[in-house]
């Protein structure tokens, strides 16, 4: 399984224009858990946790982006791979009973809890 | 451009589920491909003809994928043989707007077959309300293909889609090694073209998805859809409409009416009996096809259409994983089951959206046993609702006990795995009326156009069958287990022989037994168990011959016509211990 660390590039960003920034925003594992500005506007800044946390032990209405999606089974990282769970995706916890409804870009997702043990993500928290 | 060909250009819609295909499949052909909001509603592929420019092109809709390669189900390996193969010349990719990184993941999956598409963004509507634009001209300009923005279901796109057919290029996406190096160029692109504000105008509906999907909202509101289908269908359509059509149009219209032109004009009684006698067709087989099973699938088709087009359908999923997963099955399957109840038949076919055979099998043996198609499921509510609420509770909890226990069983019994739970849920949308008129006029089409000839078929038998004697000796062979055991009257035994030429045509046998006083409260709750668990109508079975092979259809009738004659004996043997009248 192939492990990703992605740009954390803001989805609010991302016009055409913007295309030759996407490489140098590319996240050094180093950068990890430092304040990251957003260019454009420079306003929205985030802090992301480290060490990755699993899916399943976020709390309802938790973001994030996705770092990895660790299944010993392949089917399991194909499927959610295709469903777009990808490195880089960022997702909101929509509600964790009885099973983990999330939301990864604009896919809402069910999934059984074992499943959301395997995605890793990164939460945020907007800066005060 | 016009080119000669040998054949028609081959054109495949190809995407996601749940995108619009079969909208864009009806829009250019003109053939109409069931459309709902849940994903897997086209598990086979359609192909229409349609005229692009000045070219006659058949157009092919595609069960959706969400891949192409690594582990993919059944339906989506329909798809990806159908792009292996020539019978497709090129490609239309329908995108979510809403969902352009996943689309691309699929493009570039897509590119790997090497032939000309086009990519068109589906729901820019949609996209917009949530608050994201897609820079349509970058995107084609990086991809090098033509890339088309539609609101497939306002028909907005739909020229421009044609006229682009003629650019349709091969798209310029690298080879990706792996579905990582694929997901990082999906990102980046969809980066670049993508704006996303934090606006939304979809309040209400995000309310509402909200609302379905939580515990504590989601199942007072299942309670309430499920009460509103009971009054719909169960009461409006079972009851009124029933009576209205079946006291009044054949009781007091038809039926006297041929009966009296039968004894005028034609003098040999053979005759006579065939059209309106005991088993006549007439006064039989028309009257329990229009008059008694007509209005309650034509109810219960509305009221249904109305459910899968909102998207409200996937979200029971949530609730039903994890009585599922004891089963062998998971959430996942709540799909297959939902629509056996319009028609176990076709619901029979949509299991190809499960994971693995085992699950397969074991959905479909459910669906066989328990799932009382349409038909059925309203005569139930006609009979036990005009009894009482126990008698309907009572039912409908040893049917769904059997089914776990049964599951229970399979799951351990058969060899292979389950898979896991992940679903993609639809936005909760209000349905179009167009789209919920058509699709049920064409059920009700398809109803009239399948099930009254056999039960024209199902009474001409009966007929025979009565004028050689042989109905007594069924019944006479059936006395020990449909008398003794299950304690019905002896007329039950034919009407189990008509429930398995279709199970709503045996239902409406038992309906007029009850209508008649025949049967006492009891023996209608046995008697409709028994149907309901019991195997299922010819259709049923052909389909599961069809889809999983003759053994394994021979195998699930002589796993359900036990479990169906003991659970009756046993809920007999129960009621009478306890005294239970209803």
């Amino acid at each position: 399984m192939s492990s990703i660390t992605l740009a954390f590039s803001s989805d609010r960003a991302g016009s055409a224009d913007r295309a030759d920034r996407a490489g140098s925003k590319r996240t050094r594992p180093t950068d990890v858990g430092r304040v990251l500005l957003d260019p454009p506007g420079g306003v929205v800044g985030r802090v992301l946790s480290d060490p990755p946390v699993a899916l399943a032990e976020l709390p309802a209405g938790a973001r994030g982006v996705v770092v990895d999606v660790n299944a010993s089974d392949g089917g399991r990282s194909d499927r959610l791979m295709a469903l777009g769970v990808t490195p880089g995706a960022r997702i909101v916890v929509l509600q964790t009973f009885p099973g983990v409804v999330f939301l990864c870009d604009q896919t809402e997702l069910a999934v059984e809890r074992s499943v959301a043990r395997s995605v890793l993500v990164r939460t945020e928290e907007r800066q005060s | 451009m016009l080119t000669l060909r040998a054949r028609p250009l081959r054109i495949a819609l190809v995407g996601q589920p749940n995108v619009g295909k079969s909208v864009i499949f009806t829009r250019l052909t003109g053939r109409y491909a069931t459309v709902s909001n849940y994903p897997g509603t086209t598990v086979a592929v359609t192909t229409g003809r349609s005229l692009v420019g000045a070219e006659v092109c058949d157009v092919v809709d595609t069960p959706g994928v969400n891949a192409l390669e690594g582990t993919i189900s059944e339906d989506e390996r329909i798809t990806r043989d159908l792009l292996e193969s020539d019978r497709a010349d090129l490609v239309v990719q329908i995108a979510d707007a809403r969902n352009l990184r996943r689309a691309l993941m699929l493009t570039s999956q897509i590119a790997s077959f090497d032939k000309p598409m086009v990519l068109a963004l589906n729901m820019v509507d949609e996209a917009y309300g949530r608050g994201i634009s897609i820079h349509a001209a970058a995107l084609a300009a990086e991809l090098k293909i033509p890339v088309i923005e539609m609101v497939a279901v306002e028909g907005r796109g739909l020229s421009e889609l044609r006229d682009a057919l003629a650019c349709a290029a091969r798209p310029d996406v690298p080879a990706h090694p792996h579905a990582g190096a694929r997901a990082v160029w999906a990102h980046e692109l969809t980066e670049r073209v993508r704006r996303v504000s934090t606006l939304s105008l979809a309040y209400v509906q995000e309310a509402l998805a909200r609302a379905t999907r939580r515990p504590l909202t989601g199942l007072p509101i299942l309670v309430a859809v499920l009460y509103a289908l009971y009054l719909f269908v169960g009461v409006f359509g079972a009851q009124t409409l029933v009576k209205l059509l079946e006291d009044g149009l054949f009781g007091r219209g038809i039926n006297p009416a041929s009966i009296w032109l039968a004894d005028r004009f034609i003098p040999v009684p053979f005759i006579r009996d065939f059209l309106v006698g005991p088993y006549g067709v007439i006064t039989v087989g028309l009257t329990y096809a229009i008059a008694i099973v007509l209005p309650v699938v034509a109810t219960f088709f509305l009221m249904f259409g109305f459910l899968e087009d909102s998207g409200y359908i996937p979200r029971l999923a949530i609730f039903c994983d994890r009585l599922f997963r004891v089963m062998g099955l998971n959430g996942k399957a709540v799909l297959p089951m939902v629509l056996g109840l319009g028609c176990d038949t076709m619901a029979t076919m949509t299991t190809r959206i499960l994971g693995t055979p085992k699950e397969r099998l074991i959905a479909i043996l459910l669906l066989a046993l328990g799932i009382p198609c349409s038909a059925q499921l309203a005569t139930i509510m006609g009979i036990l609702g005009g009894i009482s609420f126990a008698a309907l509770a009572t039912l409908f909890g040893v049917v769904l006990f059997q089914m776990v226990l049964v599951g229970w069983l399979a799951a351990r019994v058969l060899k292979g795995d389950r898979s896991e739970f992940i679903l993609e849920l639809p936005p909760i949308r209000w349905p179009r009326l167009g789209n919920l008129l058509t699709k049920t006029r064409l059920r009700i089409w398809w109803y009239l156009g399948e099930a009254v000839p056999l039960f024209l078929v199902g009474t001409v038998l009966l007929f025979a069958l009565d004028r050689m004697g042989a109905l007594t000796v069924i019944a006479a062979a059936g006395r020990p287990v449909v008398t003794g055991l299950l304690g019905l009257p002896p007329a039950t035994a034919q009407v189990l022989v008509m429930g398995f030429l279709r199970r709503d045509y045996g239902a409406a046998g038992l309906f007029t037994l009850a209508h008649s006083g025949q049967l006492t409260g009891v023996q209608a709750v046995v008697a409709l168990t028994v149907m309901t668990l019991f195997v299922p109508c010819v259709a049923n079975f052909l389909m599961m011959v069809r889809e999983r092979g003759l053994r394994t259809g021979l195998a699930i009738l002589g796993v359900i016509t036990p479990v169906a004659i003991f659970t009756g004996a046993g809920l007999n043997y129960v009621l009478h211990h306890l005294g239970v009248q209803f």
